[in-house]
């Protein structure tokens, strides 16, 4: 059983997550506070936190630091407020992902699965990352799509192995633009275009991308589609299908 | 106050001020004549009345008793006459003494004659004794005159200053100073504003030509001082001052000294000089204050407002989250799952709430672009995403339609905030969701044109009258022929033209006719990218 803890002061927040997480088998530890959360998240076996930042008594950003300080478990930030420079600055103190209020529970379900599988590999050392019908073998570096091998320049390459590393996670555009360009400065113009290109490469229709989202002003997702299941949870299918 | 008003506050000045008549320069006139009577004969006359005074006392004394100190007697109308009306009587005393002194007392009597030459140096001590005594007198005389006037005039610019201390705003102010130049000085002094857009604004005819004049070139000069005329034709000298141009714009005072330019009016032209400059101050701390006070209310503005929009957000986006997350929740129950009549209210909540938080948003999106305008955070970004992201954002709304995708594959980047030009987008496919048939097409393209991208989304919908297109995009407009089918704040259009507009962009609207659909176009503007260093940068 996954072990989640949930630290909001909204109680009709908690209960819905609560309701939500245990019709997908989890386990739910509440917190109401800051305080609570942090002495809970020392105390207790968990598998991931859901971090609401506005809190009474800590400003959530400082729980996610002193989290982060002794713990590499998931953490999805729960935010009402939208800006971009927030949500960059939140995912380099370490959070694995965020979800803006109002969110609906599969949205939270899917980042929970990914960030959940992610800490699964680190551990399982499996190399091969399944995204739809693309998997990449981030040891050989083979990239197949629907089985088929597909041809990647090393750039396109390196691309996809940033989202991949994270799949179903944000990667922002600052993180991606190192793994490509290493310390070389370069601009944001050059990862729209080798996203285009790359998306021409593996996605069915690039003019409407299903493998490889934006996330506007933070950066991209790999999204993993429907995959089989994690410890504790059932699988979560993406629900970013148009017709 | 505003510098218009001022300047109109100035103008009406102009005809508060006394103006001399006749009568009131005729008394004038002969007062001045008195005071030179005054100052020469009537002292003389005293004078000798008082040597007189003295010498029927010294006959009298001496009958009784033989006196010798005769011309110590005599000192004393002069120390009185020198003192009471300075010099020339001193010295008139002075020589009538000694001649009185000589006739009734130094011997032979009764004639002006010396026997004695004793008798010659004590008469010629006495003299110089007292033309000393007399210039000194005189001279304290003259300084106390002098104190005495700069006492008056320091109590009135007392007062002057306690009265601009009671002003509360710059019109009080102008009119102290009016006040105090008028009643108090009574000076002729003429306010004339103008700012150096609207010169040529002296509609006052009792201001002399050559007064104009000056004035007008120090206008035109932008000059900051003053000078004084001299009006040839009357014979009398103005001072003409810039007062203020920071504050007042460009106002002109023109005061009225008096004859030509001498002693005294270049002292009444300090005096004014001084109590303009007082009144500049106290102006300069009126308008700080002023400043200060409305600086106060935009700021205690500021704070409700983000306080309300805080609030607002907070209080009734957090129960909607809740409620959103619970239908989420919900549709996922076996229970809900398994009854068709449970999903559909489960659907009917879920949508409305979401609508429910579209408006609140809305409203924050509004309240924030009056309270502090937009600020773009821009950045290149594919217009394919921007697309896939307002589609996500509507998805729901879109559901009963048929969305097709009409997207040129190497369209180029654009530099916008994305978020913005997003739920600019979102708000055009939500437009076209609610004013089209369910079931009709549409559609979404994106081209390129000379120096711009444009995205578009085409409605089989009820289309725009003339009237309508005019008036879209105003704040809260809602087409009256829509306006009971569908519900909506009417925001959402001015807020979405607002953010391309902060984007540099432009939003468009065309429609055949009523019922024919409408093409609503957002204009994105862009930069051909640099191909060779693009190559570059993306070889391996």
């Amino acid at each position: 059983m996954t072990k989640v803890l949930v630290i909001d002061d909204e109680a009709q927040i908690r209960r819905f997550l609560r309701a939500g997480f245990e019709l997908h088998g989890f386990t739910v530890i509440e917190a109401e506070n800051a305080a609570v959360g942090l002495k809970t998240a020392t105390m207790s076996a968990l598998d991931l936190i859901i971090l609401d930042l506005n809190l009474p008594d800590l400003e959530g950003s400082e729980v996610l630091e002193r989290i982060r300080s002794w713990s590499n478990i998931p953490i999805i930030v729960l935010s009402i407020h939208a800006d971009e420079h927030e949500k960059v600055r939140l995912l380099r103190l370490g959070a694995d992902d965020y979800v803006v209020k109002p969110f609906g529970i599969s949205e939270l379900l899917a980042r929970c699965d990914a960030a959940l599988r992610r800490q699964l590999r680190s551990t399982n050392r499996d190399p091969v990352v399944k995204a739809g019908p693309l998997a990449i073998d981030l040891v050989s570096r083979a990239v197949t799509l629907n089985g088929k091998r597909v041809q990647l320049t090393r750039k396109e390459y390196a691309l996809l192995h940033g989202l991949a590393a994270h799949v179903g996670l944000v990667v922002t555009h600052q993180q991606l633009i190192k793994e490509i360009w290493g310390g070389h400065a370069s601009n944001i113009q050059y990862l729209r275009i080798l996203v285009r290109k790359l998306r021409q490469k593996i996605e069915r229709n690039a003019t409407r991308p299903e493998l490889i989202v934006s996330e506007s002003g933070v950066g991209y997702r790999l999204n993993q589609g429907e995959t089989g299941a994690v410890p504790g949870g059932r699988g979560v299918p993406s629900n970013n299908h148009y017709a | 106050m505003s510098t218009l008003q001022e300047r109109r506050i100035l103008r009406d000045l102009t005809a508060r001020f006394p103006t001399h008549d006749n009568a009131e320069a005729i008394v004038r006139h002969s007062a001045r004549w008195l005071n030179v009577a005054a100052g020469n004969a009537i002292p003389i006359v005293a004078t000798l009345a008082m040597v007189w005074l003295a010498t029927i006392s010294l006959v009298v004394i001496n009958y009784f008793v033989p006196f010798s100190l005769v011309a110590l007697i005599y000192m004393l109308p002069v120390v009185v006459a020198a003192t009471q009306w300075g010099i020339v009587a001193g010295i008139v005393a002075a020589f009538a003494g000694a001649a009185a002194a000589d006739f009734f007392f130094y011997p032979p009597l009764y004639s002006l004659w010396l026997q004695n030459p004793q008798d010659i140096v004590d008469l010629l001590l006495y003299l110089l004794v007292a033309l000393v005594t007399s210039n000194l007198a005189a001279r304290l005389k003259n300084e106390a005159v002098a104190l005495r006037s700069r006492e008056k005039e320091i109590g009135e610019l007392h007062a002057f200053s306690q009265g601009l201390a009671t002003c509360l705003n710059s019109r009080d102010l102008i009119f102290a100073v009016q006040d105090y130049l008028s009643n108090t000085l009574r000076y002729r002094a003429v306010l004339i504003a103008t700012a150096p857009g609207d010169r040529g604004a002296f509609d006052n005819a009792a201001v002399p030509g050559e007064i104009r004049r000056e004035a007008d070139k120090l206008i035109a000069a932008g000059a900051v001082g003053a000078s004084a005329v001299l009006d040839p034709r009357s014979r009398r000298t103005w001072l003409v001052r810039v007062i203020a141009p920071e504050i007042l714009g460009y106002g002109v005072i023109a005061v009225e000294l008096g004859e030509e330019p001498g002693e005294r009016t270049a002292a009444v032209a300090q005096r004014v000089e001084t109590l303009i400059e007082e009144a500049m101050v106290t102006l300069n701390h009126l308008k700080v204050k002023e400043a200060i006070e409305q600086a106060t209310i935009n700021y205690r503005t500021e704070i409700l407002r983000d306080a309300l929009v805080g609030g607002v957000s907070h209080e009734l986006r957090t129960p909607l989250a809740s409620i959103l997350g619970s239908c989420s929740v919900l549709n996922r129950l076996p229970a809900v799952v398994d009854d068709r009549q449970a999903q559909a209210l489960v659907e009917a909540i879920n949508d409305q709430a979401g609508q429910l938080d579209n408006e609140i948003r809305d409203l924050l999106n509004a309240t924030r672009i009056s309270a502090k305008g937009v600020h773009p955070q821009l950045m290149w970004t594919d217009p394919t995403d921007i697309i896939s992201a307002a589609l996500k954002q509507k998805e729901r709304r879109l559901s009963a339609h048929w969305v097709t995708l009409d997207v040129a594959r190497d369209i180029p980047l654009v530099n916008v905030d994305s978020i913005l030009v997003e739920q600019a987008l979102g708000q055009l496919l939500e437009n076209a969701a609610k004013y089209s048939p369910a079931g009709s097409e549409i559609k979404i393209s994106s081209r390129c044109e000379q120096d711009c991208v444009v995205l578009s989304v085409q409605d089989q919908g009820s289309g725009l009258t003339a009237d309508e297109k005019g008036q879209l995009g105003r704040r809260s407009f809602r087409g009256g022929r829509q306006a009971a089918g569908a519900s909506g704040s009417g925001l959402g259009l001015w807020i979405a033209s607002t953010f391309i507009a902060a984007n540099g962009g432009s939003l468009h609207a065309e429609s055949p006719g009523p019922n024919l659909g409408t093409t609503m176009s957002l204009r994105l503007p862009t930069a051909p990218a640099d191909a060779r260093e693009l190559v570059d940068a993306l070889n391996d």
